[in-house]
């Protein structure tokens, strides 16, 4: 009982984790159409940002995510305007190739920059714990899920209640009627890259906190994310929030009670069904699919 | 259709009448060009070193390969980023009747085409009644989802440690046929694979897939019936995979799932058919060759930056070259002018 009480409390401060980690994700293949491929290496280059700062002037990686939010946020401005912006009216596999390309720069450069050995930002307190009965629940981890969470519900409070955020759902649903409506569309984009960019650099702090990274954990974020994104359904913050949730439960409780990763394989089947049976995501609204594409 | 689809889309150089008029690789020339090129690949190994060959061979391998991608995501324009499902799939298929049950082979072989032929047509069932990025993530979810299938069932597979090919000494099955043997085994198979693309680049079934590329309920309604089209791609392309990894798996002789069912096996694929040119015949061979001759250039002479340039590469022939090579070309013989910039200024917002 003990040990399923811990796998459930720590599958949930993951989850909420992971649900900042897809967020940005699903909000720029909602908005945008583009799956970007390179979103885990924005997870690990906001802790190496984090861990950077942290080793050379002691900054404390909480403070630190702030640096490396700013960081992505500019870096993803950057990348959309420049790359994105290039082939955003191409068919959708040509986005899928160019974030691939991108994620192999990215993940070398990090290697060449940084080596390819696992890191972690060492703090003096994040793995002192608190204990509830038998249940063990580090500073740390619950200080990163408490940030993720009010991180994510952030941004749905920006998304429904800000001019901007109102714009981006606009171009989200009808990119052509929003432009007819005043909207700058390339900027909005890019906006919307640069917010889901810095999300991951955020996430990619606490990440560095909680647990080792490395350039090669970066596949594995995308990975993630997707399987995030389809199961709370595109574009939809709630339901990243829900499907981290569910994927941090589920892979905490597999690694407690199966053998092996058929963990892994149980989270791409449940992914590979939930797509089948229900593709607009447990929570998704189908309005982004029907949207027209020019 | 044929002239519908040309009076929409005059770039395009589908079909008989389309490749006359635009008079690039076509024709009597591109024929011999094909013939040359053939008879140069079969002469060369005797001229070349054992390290030349396995480079050569690999490239062979990856025509193949964009070939079959070629299928469902050029003609058919379901961008499958799975396909190395069937590669993996054949590998072990392959590794397993040689290993286990002392198959030669020449019957492992044809047995792993079978097997991708029958898990293309039962997955495709499902999922190709999805559309775009959601096919395109059923299709990753599916191979992700197979190599830990493969990486757990260690009693046949050999889970993570792998399996190994019986390839020398008296428990081999099969004699190991060495670099020039594989290397004429994967030209062989780069072969048949185009040689299927031409077929059907030039039959009703590549007219109706090309349709269904350009409006699936449009195609519907012409009276091609969708889902034997759009299946049939899918098991083509499953079958010549799947020849890939059998013949890459005994090639290699110790396997593992990491490796077999590697997803960057599936967006080289993606990359060369669609750098090359994706729903033309040459382009993927263009694009397989050059990125393997490329990416093998730049390991002997880049040894830390490699993969970085290869990403540069990447992105730059995508923004530039969106079209593929062979359409930018076709294009520009027609209408005597060759710009990147317009390719730039064509999908950009």
């Amino acid at each position: 009982m003990t040990e399923f009480l811990q796998a459930t409390v720590y599958g949930l401060l993951q989850g909420g984790l992971l649900a900042l980690v897809a967020v940005g994700f699903s909000l720029v293949w909602g908005v945008m159409n583009v799956v970007n491929l390179a979103h885990g290496t924005f997870v690990v280059l906001g802790s190496y940002v984090a861990w950077q700062l942290n080793k050379s002037a002691g900054v404390d990686p909480f403070l630190g995510m702030f640096a490396a939010a700013a960081c992505l946020f500019v870096a993803g401005y950057a990348v959309h305007m420049l790359l994105i912006n290039q082939v955003i009216k191409a068919p959708i596999w040509m986005t899928l190739l160019l974030t691939f390309g991108l994620e192999l720069v990215l993940i070398n450069a990090m290697v060449l920059l940084f080596s390819g050995d696992f890191r972690s930002i060492e703090t003096g307190w994040a793995g002192d714990a608190i204990a509830l009965g038998d249940v063990r629940i580090p500073y740390g981890r619950l200080a990163g899920f408490l940030v993720a969470v009010g991180l994510t519900l952030a941004l749905v409070a920006f998304m429904s209640r800000t001019r901007l955020g109102l714009a981006i759902k606009a171009t989200g649903m009808d990119r052509d009627a929003a432009r007819l409506m005043g909207i700058r569309a390339r900027r909005v984009y890019a906006i919307t890259f640069a917010i889901a960019a810095a999300m991951a650099g955020a996430a990619g702090a606490i990440v560095g906190t909680v647990g080792t990274f490395s350039p090669a954990s970066a596949p594995a974020f995308t990975l993630q994310s997707f399987v995030i994104a389809v199961l709370g359904g595109l574009g939809n913050m709630w339901g990243a929030l829900a499907g981290g949730l569910v994927l941090g439960l589920v892979q905490s409780w597999g690694g407690q009670y199966l053998s092996g990763t058929l963990v892994t394989a149980i989270a791409f089947g449940v992914l590979v069904a939930v797509l089948i049976v229900r593709p607009a995501g447990l929570l998704g609204k189908p309005y982004y699919e029907a949207r027209v594409e020019t | 259709m044929a002239t519908d689809t040309q009076a929409e889309k005059p770039a395009s150089a589908e079909g008989p009448g389309g490749a006359r008029r635009l008079g690039f690789l076509s024709g009597r020339a591109g024929w011999a060009a094909a013939a040359v090129a053939l008879l140069v690949f079969i002469a060369l190994p005797t001229q070349l070193y054992g390290s030349q060959q396995r480079t050569l061979a690999a490239a062979f391998m990856f025509v193949a390969l964009a070939q079959g991608w070629n299928l469902i995501g050029g003609f058919a324009g379901y961008p499958s980023f799975g396909n190395v499902v069937f590669f993996g799939l054949g590998g072990y298929t392959t590794a397993i009747l040689m290993a286990k049950a002392g198959a030669s082979f020449y019957v492992a072989l044809p047995a792993a085409a079978l097997v991708g032929l029958g898990f293309a047509a039962l997955m495709g069932v499902p999922v190709l009644r999805l559309r775009g990025h959601y096919f395109a993530i059923a299709t990753l979810g599916v191979a992700e989802g197979m190599r830990e299938v493969v990486l757990n069932l260690d009693g046949l597979t050999g889970g993570g440690s792998g399996l190994t090919v019986p390839a020398v000494g008296i428990e081999a099955t099969t004699s190991y046929p060495g670099n020039a043997g594989f290397y004429y085994m994967f030209l062989a198979l780069a072969v048949l694979a185009t040689a299927v693309v031409l077929w059907v680049s030039r039959s009703r079934f590549g007219y109706g897939l090309r349709a269904i590329n350009q409006d699936e309920d449009a195609a519907a309604a012409m009276g091609i019936d969708t889902t034997r089209a759009k299946i049939g791609a899918f098991a083509l392309a499953g079958v010549i995979t799947s020849l890939a990894g059998a013949m890459y798996a005994f090639q290699q002789v110790s396997i593992y799932p990491a490796r077999l069912f590697d997803v960057q096996f599936t967006l080289l694929m993606v990359v060369m058919a669609v750098i090359g040119g994706s729903g033309t015949v040459v382009g993927p061979v263009l694009g397989a060759l050059g990125l393997t001759f490329l990416s093998e250039y730049l390991r002997d002479n880049l040894t830390d930056y490699h993969t970085l340039v290869f990403g540069v590469i990447i992105v730059a022939a995508v923004i530039l070259l969106p079209q593929g090579l062979v359409r930018f070309v076709q294009e520009g013989w027609r209408t005597r002018r060759f710009s990147l910039l317009d390719n730039v200024r064509a999908y950009r917002l």
